[in-house]
């Protein structure tokens, strides 16, 4: 069967998958051998090589050549998932991924950089016939497109295939996007559509025009008009766009695994990757004054919050986005430690979102000083979900558009959420979020103490679930809470945060200390953190700071010592006098 | 009995045997079932790559692991590998073998992993004696005119 037969026939359904095209890649000779087996007897036309080096250049040699990719992860010459993003990248094909190894992580991994599927070794027959099913979608869409071309009974059949294809595919598609796809047919491409490869700017373009549309409202047809690209066709962007969405709810449903799983190297990676570029040094922004780069990554983790999740606080764990980029502040992925983390969390009312945050934002003019956020901005607590974690390189290279969720963030507090951005940024907007409840904007300390972030911003630690606590900063945390507590007694809610901030960011643990350990914060850190989240817990949800801190405090002296301690660091060192009511 | 009808019987025993005592698993029988007449030496095929493939992994193995710096990551593909295409045939027994292997590269346990290596060998050669001798039957009855019985 050759392409033209599949495409153009009136039977492409019927006919389809057999003869289908398949460039099978995997450097074990018994297993490609097997797989080969497995794929002619679905009646696939194989073609297998052992390097992966091999595969692509047959791919960039000619495109066309094939309809589908399987390949194995672990190959001498290339990383299989190096070879899945480019692939993925410069010849928009399917790719299946192929292990031995079953690790959730790597499947996440595999998925997150655009697997259509990933088997598990030894591939069963069974499973080898429906991964047509991969090849169908992406064709469904260009016909969509073609089938106004052709005519009426071409174009029929087109429909019905569309259909039909749309039908086998919407339990894995989005149904929103099928039917947009395939009923619409806009102005008729050519036959073969050229396939459009989604190169970084493209994507960034895209991923700006969503940005400022909104992701709800972005339409393929506004997306398209705001890119302004030559060439591209409003189908393009729809199955862009729909490769996107689902990708995104695969990422924000990685990020809870992620912080589920405590770990994951490559998942927490993704997280890490967007707006946790930048968590920048704490150093540097009690030294400053400013935030740098909050990267407030977990703008799952505020979305999070938001949502009526109890564990708003697992997004936060992402906090291994947070993860500041400065050689100063090495904060390990929050994600691997997540898994404590989690805990200190349910506290949070789900309220806790971008008002929050605000609290913290305003006032402080460091803030502003912080960097524009960029992919930070992903993270704002407003459908933070959805973007969350984007870590996807790709997707990121696009999020310096993301300025929606951020820069209602940025704004508000006045820190500029940027790659870089410091992870105590985050616990700041975190924190502000928080401390936005209790008092409605008004950060008590935390406008002078947001600043100073940088250090014993614990905030991000907060994010990070709190497992960072002990992890990181171990002594920090301590500190970072105690500061909140005392510093802004209104904060309820941001000495947990501050302390799971540092733990996640363990590098407060050096700026805290600077910054007043609020007594025995240090020891606080090591302090379980559950006693954190108990506090946490408690405090209602940063409804008021107030409420929280006395609260956190009985409730947990050893957390609330901690969170006497100076929140953060240095800002709230300041403030901490000034409104610390409580007594330490 | 005549002779085809015993060497079909030496040869349900044996196969059996093989399932039952855990050379082989279900994967092997996955692979008869890939074997048609477009395709009609596949598990011969398939079976003789692993072969191959085994015997150099396990001399891989085994300078890796006599050298003075033992480079476990360089062990542990080996081990991958051989994990990969045993399980690819259903040589469940050297696949389990490949597991515990693993573990002791994850922790550089050198005892640990010279004593799995030797397992794996003594397996992977049980298994090949096992697979030839199925053959071999397979082979006697093709040539007495008979027919293969099918696994189930």
């Amino acid at each position: 069967m050759t392409v033209e037969e599949i495409r153009g026939g009136d039977n492409e359904i019927d006919r389809f998958p057999i003869g289908m095209r398949v460039l099978a890649v995997d450097d074990n000779p018994t297993c490609l051998k097997l797989l080969e087996g497995l794929l002619r007897k679905c009646q696939y036309q194989v073609t297998t090589t052992n390097q992966a080096i091999t595969a692509l250049n047959m791919l960039r040699e000619n495109r066309n050549r094939f309809d589908l990719i399987i390949s194995d992860v672990y190959m001498p010459d290339m990383d299989g998932f190096k070879l899945l993003e480019l692939v993925g990248l410069e010849m928009d094909l399917p790719v299946i991924m192929l292990s031995g190894n079953g690790d959730r992580n790597l499947v996440m991994k595999g998925i997150t950089h655009g697997a259509c599927d990933y088997l598990v070794k030894p591939v069963r027959l069974e499973e080898l016939r429906n991964i047509w099913q991969h090849v169908i979608r992406r064709k469904v869409e260009s016909k969509s497109q073609s089938k106004s071309k052709h005519n009426g009974e071409k174009s029929d059949q087109g429909n019905e295939g569309g259909d039909q294809n749309e039908k086998l595919n919407r339990k894995r598609k989005d149904e929103e996007e099928d039917e947009e796809n395939g009923n619409e047919s806009d102005d008729p491409t050519a036959k073969k559509k050229p396939r459009v490869v989604w190169s970084i700017d493209l994507h960034r373009k895209f991923v700006a025009a969503i940005n400022q549309l909104g992701i709800e409202k972005a339409v393929p047809k506004r997306i398209l008009d705001l890119m302004n690209v030559d060439g591209l066709t409003r189908e393009n962007v729809a199955s862009h766009l729909q490769k996107y969405r689902l990708y995104l709810k695969r990422i924000s449903q990685q990020a809870n695994m992620v912080v589920a799983f405590g770990s994951n190297n490559d998942a927490s990676s993704y997280m890490r990757m967007g707006p946790l570029d930048g968590l920048g040094d704490f150093r540097t922004l009690s030294c400053s004054g400013r935030l740098p780069n909050a990267t407030y990554a977990p703008s799952g983790m505020l979305g999070r919050l938001n949502s009526a999740t109890g564990v708003s606080l697992h997004s936060l764990t992402a906090p291994p986005l947070v993860q500041p980029n400065h050689t100063q502040t090495k904060l390990q992925p929050v994600v691997s430690s997540n898994h404590q983390n989690m805990n200190l969390f349910h506290g949070i009312p789900p309220s806790f979102d971008l008002d929050q945050l605000q609290y913290f934002n305003k006032p402080n003019a460091q803030l502003t000083d912080v960097n524009s956020i960029e992919e930070s901005q992903i993270f704002t607590g407003t459908n933070l979900a959805d973007y969350t974690s984007i870590d996807e390189p790709r997707m990121f290279r696009g999020s310096s558009t993301f300025t929606d969720p951020i820069s209602v963030l940025a704004n508000q507090v006045g820190v500029k959420l940027t790659s870089t951005g410091t992870e105590s940024f985050n616990l700041l907007s975190n924190s502000s979020g928080f401390l936005d409840q209790s008092g409605g904007n008004q950060p008590p300390n935390f406008s002078s103490n947001l600043i100073p972030v940088g250090e014993s911003y614990s905030y991000p630690a907060v994010i990070n679930g709190g497992v960072p606590i002990e992890a990181h900063g171990g002594g920090l945390v301590g500190d970072v809470v105690q500061n909140v507590n005392r510093s802004l007694p209104n904060q309820k809610g941001l000495p947990t945060l501050a302390a799971s901030a540092l733990a996640c960011y363990g590098s407060l643990s050096g700026p805290v200390s600077h910054c007043r350990p609020n007594g025995g914060g240090s020891t606080l850190v090591q302090t379980d953190h559950t006693k954190l989240q108990s506090g946490f817990v408690s405090s209602n949800g940063y409804g008021s700071l107030d409420d929280i801190i006395p609260g956190m405090m009985k409730q947990e002296q050893g957390a609330t010592v901690l969170m006497n301690g100076e929140f953060g660091y240095n800002p709230y060192i300041a403030p901490d006098r000034d409104y610390d009511d409580e007594p330490r | 009995m005549d002779a085809v009808s015993q060497l079909q019987r030496q040869f349900v025993e044996h196969a059996t045997s093989l399932y039952r005592e855990g050379y082989l698993d279900d994967q092997f029988t996955q692979l008869l079932k890939l074997q048609d007449e477009s395709n009609p030496d596949f598990v011969v095929e398939v079976v003789s790559l692993f072969f191959e493939d085994s015997e150099k992994l396990l001399n891989n193995l085994a300078t890796a692991l006599q050298q003075e710096s033992i480079d476990y990551k360089q062990v542990d593909a080996h081990v991958h590998q051989f994990k990969g295409s045993s399980s690819s045939i259903g040589a469940q027994r050297v696949k389990n073998v490949c597991v515990v292997f693993r573990n002791y590269c994850d922790e550089k346990n050198l005892d640990g992993c010279l004593v799995c290596l030797e397992q794996a060998k003594n397996e992977y050669l049980l298994v090949r004696n096992k697979l030839e001798a199925l053959f071999n039957l397979e082979q006697q009855i093709l040539q007495a005119g008979g027919s293969v019985p099918m696994m189930a």
